[in-house]
């Protein structure tokens, strides 16, 4: 246990042993009522599920600011398309959708540097985050997304595999700032994001790789990490106000009139 | 006494030197597109509204020049959600306030804005009891 991570207050992530318990438990519940296993399969061994529940720091205690050279540095900077690169010909900074409270999304989001929670279910892997108030379900049943399933975050699967979490993400809507604002990158409904998520002493690793024919001639990826919140932290509501969103629109000088 | 000063650059290197580095704006956007941090600007004004709530703290202030005519600026803040981890509320900055702020200007032409890097009262004096004056735009 890390004495400065606040926890959730789920019994079943206090700890290991409990958590078998609870498990073994919710097997059984699982089997007495008739549900089918698969929905508790990647869950029953116990070496294979890393605690990541918690609230997590992502700010500049743990990594640095997000930027046009963080985290795509000259080393892992996606190799664009030519259809990318006409994109960011007509890109200016105010077609950002987040200038009207679009939320953040893969691979944007997990390098903001705010915190988010994790909460960990036997069916599903529940990721809050404190900006914009985004919450992903990963879901663990092995569900399949429908083909209308598409939105801002996508859909999302995961598994446990050697102490990871590991997910992948699809259907997400196009955003002509997907993958990269900073950058005037945007991502397709093609896009697809796959994220490892594991513990390496108190701290939360995540290695995140992003393909999308549309706009990249092969994946990139970086590798980042949380540090546990303050004690006592509690994720803010942060309720996008659309007029301050947009409040210094104004200030830009745009090569469009 | 309101007062507006433009482009002095000695004063801002002093303010910079002061709080270290000029901070990134908030995990928002880039600073850059909108404000230039070659031409750096400091008003004194009175408080007209503060607008706190995410994804940027707005603060409006009416500023009287030289010439004694009034305008508005704008000035932009960081994240409330991370202000208020340091002690900021919606009513730190009431209206009729005056205070001072420095930062980089709006690059729009004619626009009256700036971002705001540092914010204090009319006496220098941080606008958060006990706190510092700088960190109005905290890092992201």
């Amino acid at each position: 246990m890390h004495a400065n991570k606040t926890r959730n207050s789920l019994a079943t992530h206090s700890h290991p042993r409990a958590r078998v318990f609870v498990y073994k438990a919710l097997l059984i519940a699982q089997l007495a009522i008739g549900l089918p296993l698969a929905a508790v399969s990647a869950q029953t061994d116990s070496a294979a599920v890393p605690d990541l529940t918690g609230i997590w720091d992502g700010g500049t205690r743990a990594r640095p600011i997000n930027g046009e050279n963080m985290p795509w540095e000259p080393a892992n900077f996606p190799v664009l398309n030519e259809r990318a690169l006409a994109y960011q010909q007509v890109w200016e900074e105010i077609i950002a959708p987040k200038y009207d409270c679009q939320p953040a999304s893969s691979p944007a989001i997990q390098y903001d540097p705010y915190h988010m929670e994790v909460t960990q279910w036997p069916d599903r892997v529940l990721f809050r985050y404190e900006k914009d108030d985004q919450l992903r379900t990963i879901w663990l049943d092995g569900r399949e997304p429908k083909a209308t399933d598409f939105g801002v975050q996508g859909f999302s699967v995961g598994h446990y595999a050697d102490g990871a979490l590991e997910v992948v993400t699809t259907h997400f809507v196009f955003d002509v700032a997907g993958f990269d604002d900073y950058n005037g990158i945007p991502s397709s409904s093609q896009k697809v994001v796959r994220e490892r998520y594991w513990r390496d002493g108190d701290d939360l690793w995540i290695t995140l790789t992003v393909e999308d024919p549309m706009f990249l001639r092969e994946p990139a990826s970086y590798t980042t990490r949380w540090i546990p919140a303050r004690e006592g932290y509690k994720l803010a509501a942060y309720d996008c106000d659309a007029e301050s969103s947009r409040a210094m629109v104004r200030f830009f000088p745009s090569k469009y009139k | 006494m309101t007062r507006h000063r433009t482009l002095l650059t000695s004063l801002f290197l002093a303010s910079f030197s002061f709080i270290g580095l000029a901070l990134p704006l908030t995990a928002h956007h880039a600073s850059g597109p909108f404000y230039d941090s070659d031409k750096p600007i400091e008003i004194e004004g009175v408080v007209t509204r503060f607008v706190f709530r995410n994804p940027h703290a707005a603060l409006f202030l009416d500023v009287t020049d030289e010439s004694g005519a009034t305008a508005e600026w704008q000035v932009e803040l960081g994240a409330p959600v991370m202000l208020r981890r340091v002690g900021w509320t919606p009513d730190l900055l009431p209206v009729g306030m005056v205070v001072r702020v420095a930062g980089p200007s709006a690059r729009a032409e004619g626009a009256k804005g700036l971002l705001g890097r540092k914010l204090t009262r009319a006496d220098g004096s941080p606008v958060l009891e006990g706190g510092r004056t700088q960190d109005p735009t905290p890092t992201r």
